[in-house]
Parts: structure tokens; C-alpha cells; sequence
């Protein structure tokens, strides 16, 4: 029954694609007004049809489904039953067609505020895109495929006929162990698809624009908002998954330059400086050419990173496992870059028309800069992932890229771009007249070298922290002299009170100021970072009940070993209790978790404060007698890390508020506003 | 105040508090950790990317050890990592080094930057001309050009797709557990089918592997050797009629020629024709043990007459046993 | 500019389908896998003593017999799968030049002494203790089973990653006393330790 539900969905929305596809290009081509509003509510209604089965699939545990069969487990507890819909390869495709088609819906009902053909051609494109996708469900990647013939935990054969003879097993194996253990499995797969999948959406205005030989910033206006949302949720998702990673995995890690994680990463760097070129483009009709291939190459990164994850050709803890997929998305891939890069080499005199640079010293010369130092970022991730494989295909070599090498490109890399971050939004538009940067820029060096100098002597004089304390000491300085400055100025013409004015001058220019608060997220990010990378504490003991240890003012006393069974695993660990100078600070109990006939996970607990967190693992399970082997690590500051990223999102969030600034000034009145 | 006096100022403050800043950076203790420096260079072989240093696994933990020790004997960073590059490849760096085939790594991060800044330099003196952004005449042969656009990028597309699933399964399945019956032994040396044998014992279609090794044995002379297997496929319940037949006829044989037991031997003949009483070899040999073994001439004259009128007797084995049969009428002895 | 922008997404288009070729070359095979360095190389000296105590024995004294390393332990389906086609291949062989030697991985000596108990010994075979998996190391072991081949010269000239089963075992070392090289094989998967 359910599976008969998630067929039709799936086969409704391929339909429902298919028709927004060919509706769309009529509509395009030839300005005829066709329903394109029934096509997006097939395909909207589909999509919705298709999770839903697999939902209550999960829910009511119907192991007729092989989806079930393979990837559920009776025991497993509410909310990881839902998120097993995303747990394995098939799932994760009906997720990401679901938010596809939330975004072709969004897309519709802009349209039908304002029909006209770059709309219904980027309706278009969306419906191409979904059917790629519903495609993939319906033939290589379907979640629901009948049992036809069970063994003891999952499904041996299976069928795409819904009304196949069924034969369920009694139960399955359930999700894999490491996607059981922490709340976020149901939280951060969603936000990340909502990122990447978003960027769909300025793609299909870029295809549309440029099929219809349409240039200029109107593209980009449509789709700025929707580039917003996806790249804060895109945001939010890395970090949520940094966080979670820190919190279960077990030395304190939040990055590891895995390939998966990479393939995350890439998409929000150009998608970043998508965001960054498309305000020139929108104020001073410039950088054209670097936006379409800028926006083109995140959508074509955003599929890169999702074959990579789901091809089996680069070896992930994040990997699905192999299959048919693999090739589809290949070729997908294929399409797309060489489709999207062909159009625009048959649309050269169109991209290619565009307002002279007048000078570097301008605001448009900081984001040509930014452009170029994400760019060249971007392009390092992509070829320190991708350079194993291709030498591997051409020699029998093998070689491995791990962390040390991104470590010492990205590192300069983000000093430089924290760097930019600061001058970047005191340069004024077109051209700067002498000393205004330097007098906005003056005394936000002496006081980020002012908090240098205070870390240095106080805190620690590790050279990436201080760098990073200084410089971000100054881009906010910068940021905070900026916004008095024009307060000031706002209070001279009119007036008003100093809150009155603060809150006028942000709402004023949301995107600008949304942007200021997105920089100044970033440098407490960054000054999160370079504390947990330099300045942490390690050790290891053997210890017995009753033992202490003192560790970085800490006390631990290990105070008994314990087992617990809650439905569907059986947690073995150690309970200790952690004082300072005396006071009771909290107990933690670190633990392996074994779920079923799966093989245990070792689970670290936090001890969360405001100075760091205290982390402590278990390397080994507690012997006959009590003791065990633990591990102490200390994460000095790292909620500064999580905080940063938060207001980054925040941010972008604060520049979708804004009333967005509609001209486009092409005349030659020298402006030295901001 | 004058502008000049306090951008001195400035710039003499901002100067004299980076110099400081620097000095305190550089000469701060650092904690010199060889081991957690190589250790961060070295993947770990049974994780997914860690270093041996992060990684909380015994076998981290072991090599971690080992980087110890060889870093109180004093070698250096790069003998240690060479030592490790031996035993397991490239595959184990994080970082891949400076030279060989990742040299490119090092060197393809600079020249994009470099390439980047020449484009930028490039476009600022060769500027676009103010072009129309917008062309609305020939929009319709616009829209029609895109269409063999499309077909070559899905050419390509369809291309890769198709090439990728040809090459999906290039590695074929593993030799796994061998096929006993299908296997051409000719290249396998004795010891090798022994091994197999012995290591599957249980396996239905072993009988064939142990008659062709006992028929080896036996044709070398080895009857001690073949006796074990001959006499584990006449017992055995997973043996087909002709293999027990075989089995049974090559034991009575080795029986007699061997240990000169005629009753044995004809005992095992009887059971092999209580399998298959059509059995012309069993007969023949049976024959030839009554004939010159028991003295039984009827008996074994009976039973060559039996195999004489047998249809489908080779020629040649035809004359043999003829000339057997006409020794046993005339009363020779037997050769 | 018009005519840079033009070659600019030519050129891009090319590198993709060449990236996506590339890509598409690497399907079927396991990226995991690796070639072992030590194949035509000397093989490393171990010198270690065996589960239950005793005086070690060393590479070396094995010098001019075959032998086969294999790295198991209790807790390895595949290790014990394979163990009966070890026990029979050491057995057949063991007057023939060839010695088995059998070193625990990753696991304390008792438990690998409890198991080779059930599963069976082979008089012709060394069982030994790696402390500290130094010579697992040594021999740049990724996961068990794998099983080293060594010429009566001392040099590795064949590796089977995964299971391995009696003919294969006896085939190697048929090709081996022929003089030859049989290379890398994998069979299967290779297995960690649980907890890890």
C-alpha cells in the first residue's frame, strides 16, 4: 500500500517535472501563457506523496518495503526512525527531490507574481533538474522497491512492481550505528540539502537568462533572495555538521578535510563569492561573466559533491555505498557543466558587455579581489580531493591528501580573505578619493594590534591566535567605526536619538549591514578556530575506581563503571565527576554504544563551560575489575566557534529583511558614499 | 593637532605595536612535539582519513608508539616516514610531499593565484565595449541554436553514463571458494590438491578432486597415497555411481597387485558390480583375480564371456580378453 | 574579451568531460585499495615468539624454505573461514619447503590461544605473538586477512588481501616453486577490529 503510495508520487512528480519542463520552454520562446501552476503543483504534490510513504513506512515499521527491509529496525527510536529516510543512499534522493520541489514551488509563486519568460525559463531548468532527480528514484535509486524475498534481517531480492508478492522479514538491521547516536542525524541532513539544493534555484535564472539571451542584473535580482536563504542554510548545515562531528567523534574534531566534507565546503566558497559579485553586478552592472560562471560552477559543485559522496570512487566515513547512481550523476555532471559552459560561450557578446573598471582601489576592486581568493580556495579543496583519483587512474600511484596539506593553503588563505574582509567595506565605489581608507582604517589597526598585544601577554602567545585576535579585532573595528560613522551623520541630519538612529542606519541597508553582521560571524569563527587548533590540552590515564587525575586545573574522579539498556542498544561506560578549586562542576559519562548485532561506537561526553570544553573518551571498554584507559581533551574557547557561526547565519538571515536597493547607476557622477 | 603630526603619530604607534607584538609571538616557548608533528603526517591504515596522531585506534596508537621510539633514537622526521613508506605506500601521507607526481599539488595553488591576478590585470586593460545588453530581434534563431547545444552536452552526458557502466564491474568477483569440479587441475601440483581436499572435506563435489588425485597416485605407482582418497570416495555418500565404481575397482585391484589379497580383492569387485553390474572393467579384473589368484578358471571363464558379449566393447580390448579367455580354456597359466 | 570568454567556456566544457572520464575510469575499483611496496622487495625480518611463550623464531632461520605470513585474529570472520585451508595447505606442504607462520593481530595472546584451540593447529606452522603489531606494521597490513608470500630468496612475491582458500593458497605456491612472481590478489574484503 505504501509502496503503491510512493510509486505514484514518485511517477506523479516525474510527470508533473516534465510538463513544467515542456510549458516552460513554450512559455519562454514564445510568451504564451500555459499552466505552469499545475505542473508545479503535480510536481509539489509528487514529491510530497513520495516522503510521506517513506515516513510512515519507517513509522509503522512496514518492512514490505526494502527500504525498510534494509535500513529500519522496530527498535529504533523516535526521531532516528524518521531520519532513517534520509539514512541511506535511496532515502536521501526522495529528500533532496522533496526540497527540489519546495524551491521549483517558491520559484512558481514568484513567477505568478510577475509572469514573464526569464521566469517560465527558469521554471524550466527547475523542472529539468527534478526530472534528473525523480528520474534517478523511479529507475537506479527506488526507496520503494518491494521484498520479495527476505532473509533474516533485510531483504535478499526485491522488486519495483508494487504489487509484487511480498515477503517481509520480521524485522531489519536498523541505520548504521554512527547515524544513531546524536540528535543531529535528524536535523543536519535537512539543513544541508535545504543549502544545496537551493542553489538550484540562481542556476535556473542564470540557464534562463542567458538561453533567452537576456543580460543585465534582472536574473540576479530574482534569484538573490532565494541565493540568500540557501546559502544560510547551507552555512548552518556545515556547521551544524562540524558541531555534531564534535560531539561524537572522539578526540574533539570538528573538520577533517574529508572528501564528503570538502564536497560540502566547495559549493559554499563560490557560492559565496557568487553573493559577494552579484551585489556589483546589481549596483554597477559589472562582473557579469565572473557571476554566470561563478554561479554555475556552484550548482556544478553541488552535484560533484553529491556523486562523490554517492559513487563510491573516493573512500568517506560519510559514503553511501556504491551503485547504479554512480554513473547517472556522472553523466549529469557532464551535462550540466558542458551545457551551462557552451550556452555561455554562444552568449560571449552578451556576457562579455559590461561598465569599465575605473579603479582597484575601489569597492568593486575588493570584491574582484574576494572573488578571486575564494576562487583560487575553492579550486585548491577541489583538486587536494579529486588529485588521488585522477593520478590513480593514470598511474598505479597511490598518495594520500589529508589535512596538512588544506591546512597550509586554506590557512593564509582565510588571513588573507579576514584581511579583505576589513578593508573591503571602508572602500568606497568606483574610486576612493586619498586617505579616506586610511583614516577609516587607522585606528581599527592600533586597536586590533591593541588586542594582539593583550592576548599575547595575557592569554597566550601562540602566533595563529594572536594573528587571528588582531586581524579580527580589526575587521570588527572597522565594521563598528563604519556603522557610528554613519549614525553620527544620520543624528547631524535628523536628529534622533542614538537608538533611533542605530536602528534606522541597519534596517536602511539590511543587505549591507546583514553582510557586516555575516563578517563579523566569521571572524569569531575564526578566532574559535585558531584557539582549538593551538591551544588544547591532551592525556591519557589508566584509571580504576576511585582514582583522580589532574588535568589543566581539572579534578576527575572516576567513580564507577556502568551498563544501561535502553530500547535498542546497550550502552557500557564509565561515570565521572569533575571538580575545580574545590567546587562540583559536572559528571560525565563517557561510553561505547552497541546497537543490535553492529559493532559498538565509542561515545565521548562534553563538559561544556565558558572558558573551553573538558572531553573525555573511553579507549577501551572497562575491564572485569572497573578500569579503563581514558582519554582528557580540552577544547579552550570553542564555543566562540559555534557563536560565530550562528551569527553568520544570522546574518544572512538580517539580509533578506532588507528592502533590497534597486538601482543601477551606470552614469559618471563620482559617488564617495559607502 | 596637524593632520601630518598625528598620521605620524599613527603610523609610528601602529609600527612599534606590531614590532612588539612579533617579538613576543616568536620567542613564545613552543612546544616542540616531533612525535605529534610526524604523527599528523601519517594516515591511519584502519580509519577513514584520521592521523595516526588524532586517531584513537589501536593501530594508531601502536604506529604512534613506534614514532616514538624512533624519535628517542634520533632519526630523523624523513627516515621515519621512509620507513613507513615502505611497508604500506604513499597511500599512508596526509601530506603529500614536494616532489614526484604531487609536486604538481604544491605548485597548481600558486600558479591559479598567479593566473587569476594576470586575468584581472588582462580585463582591466582590454575593456569590454558598452554592448547592448539586450538584442531582442533575433531572439527566435537564438532559441533554435540552442537545441544542437543541448544534444552535444547530452551526447557527452549519455557517452560518460554509458562508459561508466561498462566499467562498473571491471574487477570481476573474487575466486573466492574454489570450483572444485570445473577447474583445470593440469597446472595444480599434488600437495595443492591435497591442501584443497583436505580444507573441504565437507564439500559435495570433493570426490571428483580426490579420484583425480588418487588416479595421479596410482599411475605413479603411489598406491599408498591413493589408497586414502579411493577409499574416502568408495565410502563416501556424495560420490556418483561411476566415481564409487572407479573407486572400489582401482582398491580391489591395488588389493590384489599389492598385497596379494584375493579375498579382499573380490569382496571389493562384488561391491563395485553391486553398484553397476554392467561394469566391464570390474568384471575383467575380477576374472583375472578367480583365474590367477583363486584358481576359480570357471568362474572367471563365465565372466569373460560375459564382457565378450557385450555390445559396446572396444576392439582392442575385445582381442585382449579374447586371448585371456582362450589361456583359460587351453589351461595356461595366467601372464 | 568576447572572443577570451568564448575559449574560456570551450576549454571549460573540454575539462569537464576529460575530468568526468577520469571519473568514470575509477568505477568498479575499490579506492580503498592500495599496492603493496613490498611486492619484489626483501621481506621485513621479524623476530618474535610464539602465542604461548617460548624461544622466538626469526625470519631468518626460515631462509630458503616459501614462506607463508598470514595475519589473523579470532575476532576476523574471513581469518576464520580461511583457517582450515591454511591448517590443510601448511600440512601438505610442510615437508615441501614451504612453512606457515600464523601472527595474531591486534589481539591478546589468550584469546588467539583460545581459538586456535577450536579452529586447529598445523604441526608444520608457527603461531606467534606481535606486541605492539610492529611487524604488522612492518608489512604495511591495511585490515586481515592478508597472507604474504616469500621466495626461498626472502623476497615478497605474492600478497592475498581478503580470504583465502586452499586452491589459491596451493596454486601460489606451486607458481612460486615454478619461479615465479604471482603478484597481488585481492580475494575480498578486509576486516578492523570491532571496537575501533
Amino acid at each position: 500500500m505504501l509502496s503503491l503510495l510512493g510509486s505514484a508520487g514518485m511517477l506523479v512528480a516525474l510527470i508533473g517535472a516534465g510538463l513544467l519542463v515542456t510549458r516552460g520552454i513554450t512559455t519562454a520562446r514564445s510568451d504564451r501563457p500555459t499552466n505552469l501552476g499545475g505542473a508545479a503543483q503535480v510536481l509539489s504534490a509528487g514529491a510530497v506523496a513520495a516522503m510521506a510513504a517513506l515516513v510512515a513506512a519507517l513509522l509503522t515499521d512496514d518492512f514490505s518495503l526494502v527500504y525498510t527491509a534494509n535500513h529500519h529496525s522496530s527498535l529504533t527510536p523516535f526521531p532516528f526512525d524518521v531520519a532513517t529516510a534520509w539514512a541511506a543512499l535511496e532515502g536521501s534522493i526522495v529528500l533532496w527531490a522533496l526540497v527540489l520541489a519546495g524551491y521549483t514551488w517558491f520559484v512558481f509563486r514568484r513567477y505568478r507574481r510577475s509572469p514573464d519568460r526569464l521566469g517560465a525559463a527558469a521554471l524550466a531548468v527547475m523542472g529539468g533538474v527534478a526530472i534528473f532527480f525523480f528520474g534517478l528514484m523511479v529507475t537506479v535509486a527506488n526507496p520503494f522497491e518491494t521484498c520479495v524475498q527476505a532473509i533474516e534481517a533485510g531483504c535478499a531480492q526485491s522488486s519495483p512492481w508494487p504489487f509484487a508478492a511480498v515477503d517481509a522479514p520480521a524485522n531489519g538491521p536498523g541505520p548504521n550505528p554512527l547515524l544513531q547516536n546524536h540528535f543531529m542525524m535528524a536535523v543536519h541532513p535537512p539543513v544541508l540539502y535545504l543549502g544545496y539544493v537551493g542553489m538550484t534555484v540562481p542556476f535556473a535564472y542564470a540557464i534562463g537568462a542567458l538561453s533567452l539571451g537576456v543580460a543585465g542584473p534582472e536574473w540576479l535580482r530574482r534569484s538573490h533572495r532565494s541565493t540568500l536563504v540557501a546559502w544560510s542554510f547551507l552555512t548552518l548545515g556545515i556547521l551544524l555538521g562540524g558541531w555534531w562531528a564534535y560531539e561524537v567523534l572522539s578526540w574533539g574534531g570538528y573538520w577533517a578535510w574529508d572528501p564528503v566534507e570538502n564536497a560540502s565546503l566547495m559549493p559554499w566558497l563560490v557560492a559565496t563569492a557568487f553573493l559577494h559579485s552579484g551585489i556589483v553586478q546589481q549596483r554597477r552592472g559589472m562582473l557579469q561573466a565572473w557571476n554566470f560562471v561563478l554561479v554555475i560552477s556552484t550548482f556544478a559543485l553541488t552535484i560533484l559533491g553529491t556523486f562523490l559522496t554517492r559513487s563510491g570512487t573516493i573512500n568517506s566515513v560519510h559514503s553511501f555505498t556504491q551503485s547504479a547512481i554512480g554513473p547517472a550523476l556522472l553523466g549529469f555532471l557532464v551535462l550540466t557543466l558542458v551545457g551551462s559552459f557552451l550556452l555561455f560561450s554562444t552568449r560571449a557578446d552578451l556576457v562579455s558587455s559590461s561598465p569599465r573598471l575605473e579603479s582597484y582601489v575601489s569597492r568593486e576592486g575588493t570584491f574582484l579581489i574576494n572573488n578571486l581568493l575564494l576562487s583560487v580556495y575553492a579550486f585548491i579543496v577541489l583538486i587536494g580531493t579529486t588529485y588521488p583519483l585522477i593520478l590513480e587512474a593514470f598511474t598505479r600511484t597511490q598518495v594520500g591528501v589529508g589535512e596538512p596539506f588544506f591546512n597550509r593553503l586554506a590557512v593564509p588563505l582565510s588571513f588573507l580573505l579576514l584581511l579583505v574582509m576589513g578593508f573591503g567595506p571602508v572602500t568606497p565605489w568606483r574610486i576612493s578619493e586619498p586617505g579616506l581608507i586610511w583614516r577609516r582604517t587607522r585606528n581599527p589597526a592600533m586597536i586590533g594590534l591593541a588586542a594582539g598585544l593583550l592576548t599575547a601577554l595575557a592569554v597566550t602567545r601562540n602566533g595563529w591566535v594572536v594573528l587571528s585576535i588582531t586581524l579580527g579585532v580589526f575587521v570588527v573595528s572597522t565594521l563598528v567605526a563604519l556603522l557610528l560613522e554613519q549614525v553620527r551623520r544620520r543624528i547631524a541630519k535628523t536628529g534622533e536619538t542614538f537608538p533611533d538612529a542605530l536602528r534606522r542606519v541597519v534596517t536602511g541597508d539590511g543587505a549591507f549591514w546583514g553582510g557586516q553582521l555575516s563578517h563579523a560571524g566569521v571572524v569569531l569563527i575564526a578566532i574559535g578556530i585558531s584557539f582549538a587548533a593551538n591551544v588544547g590540552a591532551h592525556d591519557q590515564a589508566q584509571m580504576a575506581p576511585g582514582d583522580s587525575k589532574t588535568f589543566e586545573g581539572y579534578t576527575i574522579t572516576y567513580e564507577s563503571p556502568f551498563q544501561r539498556t535502553p530500547p535498542g542498544r546497550t550502552i557500557v561506560g564509565a561515570r565521572l565527576t569533575v571538580t575545580r578549586g574545590g567546587q562540583f562542576i559536572g559528571t560525565v559519562e563517557p561510553s561505547w554504544n552497541f546497537f543490535g548485532e553492529q559493532s559498538g561506537v565509542g561515545t565521548p561526553d562534553v563538559l561544556h563551560s565558558p572558558g573551553g570544553d573538558l572531553y573525555l573518551t573511553l579507549e577501551d571498554l572497562p575491564g572485569s575489575s572497573g578500569e579503563v584507559s581514558v582519554l582528557f581533551d580540552t577544547s579552550p574557547m570553542i564555543w566562540i566557534l559555534w557563536f560565530g557561526g550562528l551569527v553568520t547565519v544570522a546574518g544572512g538571515l538580517l539580509a533578506m529583511r532588507a528592502r533590497r536597493r534597486e538601482r543601477v547607476t551606470t552614469d559618471d557622477r563620482p559617488t564617495v558614499d559607502v | 593637532m596637524s593632520e601630518r603630526f598625528r598620521n605620524t603619530l599613527t603610523v609610528s604607534l601602529i609600527v612599534v605595536m606590531a614590532a612588539v607584538l612579533v617579538t613576543l609571538v616568536v620567542t613564545s616557548p613552543m612546544r616542540e612535539d616531533r612525535v605529534q608533528s610526524i604523527g599528523d603526517r601519517i594516515k591511519c591504515p584502519v580509519c577513514q582519513g584520521e592521523s595516526i596522531a588524532n586517531s584513537p585506534s589501536q593501530m594508531a596508537r601502536d604506529m604512534m608508539a613506534l614514532v616514538e621510539e624512533r624519535v628517542a633514537d634520533g632519526q630523523s622526521d624523513e627516515a621515519i616516514i621512509d620507513e613507513l613508506l615502505f611497508s604500506y605506500s604513499g597511500a599512508v601521507l596526509l601530506d603529500p610531499p614536494a616532489r614526484g607526481p604531487t609536486l604538481i599539488l604544491w605548485i597548481a595553488p600558486l600558479a591559479g593565484l598567479v593566473i587569476g591576478v594576470g586575468v584581472i590585470l588582462w580585463w582591466r586593460r582590454h575593456p569590454p565595449g558598452l554592448g547592448s545588453p539586450e538584442d531582442p530581434a533575433p531572439q527566435r534563431s537564438r532559441a533554435r541554436k540552442l537545441a544542437p547545444l543541448l544534444a552535444l552536452a547530452g551526447a557527452f552526458a549519455v557517452i560518460v553514463v554509458v562508459a561508466g557502466f561498462f566499467l562498473q564491474d571491471r574487477e570481476g568477483p573474487a575466486t573466492g571458494v574454489a570450483n572444485l569440479a570445473g577447474e583445470d587441475l593440469d597446472d595444480v601440483s599434488n600437495e595443492t590438491m591435497e591442501a584443497v581436499i583436505a580444507a573441504n572435506s565437507d564439500h559435495p563435489q570433493v570426490d571428483g578432486m580426490r579420484l583425480a588425485l588418487a588416479e595421479r597416485y596410482y599411475e605413479a605407482g603411489d598406491f599408498r597415497s591413493a589408497f586414502p582418497h579411493y577409499l574416502a570416495v568408495a565410502g563416501s555418500s556424495n560420490a556418483g555411481e561411476t566415481e564409487a565404481v572407479t573407486a572400489l575397482i582401482r582398491l580391489g585391484w591395488m588389493a590384489w597387485e599389492g598385497n596379494g589379497e584375493v579375498a579382499t580383492a573380490l569382496n571389493l569387485f562384488d561391491e563395485a558390480l553391486a553398484i553397476d553390474a554392467e561394469s566391464d572393467t570390474a568384471r575383467y579384473l575380477k576374472a583375472q583375480v578367480l583365474w590367477c589368484g583363486a584358481e576359480q578358471r570357471d568362474e572367471a571363464e563365465g565372466l569373460l564371456e560375459d564382457v565378450l558379449a557385450d555390445p559396446e566393447l572396444a576392439d582392442e580390448s575385445r582381442d585382449l580378453i579374447q586371448a585371456d579367455l582362450d589361456a583359460i580354456r587351453s589351461g595356461g597359466s595366467c601372464a | 574579451m568576447r572572443n577570451g570568454l568564448r575559449w574560456l567556456g570551450y576549454g571549460v566544457a573540454l575539462v569537464a568531460v576529460g575530468f568526468a572520464v577520469v571519473l568514470a575510469s575509477r568505477f568498479g575499483t575499490d579506492p580503498g585499495l592500495v599496492d603493496s611496496p613490498l611486492l619484489g622487495q626483501v621481506a621485513p625480518v621479524f623476530d618474535l615468539a610464539p602465542l604461548e611463550g617460548g624461544e622466538s623464531v626469526s625470519l631468518d632461520e626460515l631462509e630458503g624454505d616459501i614462506v607463508v605470513v598470514n595475519f589473523f585474529a579470532s575476532w576476523c570472520l574471513q581469518c576464520r573461514n580461511e583457517h582450515d585451508a591454511l591448517t590443510s595447505t601448511a600440512n601438505a606442504f610442510g615437508d615441501d619447503g614451504v612453512t606457515l607462520v600464523q601472527i595474531a593481530y591486534q589481539e591478546s595472546p589468550p584469546n588467539s590461544i583460545d581459538y586456535l584451540q577450536t579452529a586447529g593447529r598445523s604441526e608444520h606452522a608457527y603461531y606467534l605473538a606481535d606486541p605492539g603489531s610492529r611487524t604488522a606494521i612492518a608489512y604495511g597490513v591495511f585490515g586481515i586477512p592478508e597472507t604474504f608470500f616469500i621466495d626461498e630468496d626472502g623476497l615478497v612475491v605474492g600478497k592475498i588481501i581478503g580470504e583465502s582458500d586452499a586452491l589459491t593458497l596451493g596454486a601460489t605456491i606451486d607458481a612460486i616453486k615454478r619461479g615465479e612472481s604471482p603478484g597481488q590478489s585481492v580475494t575480498g574484503d578486509t576486516q578492523q577490529r570491532p571496537d575501533q
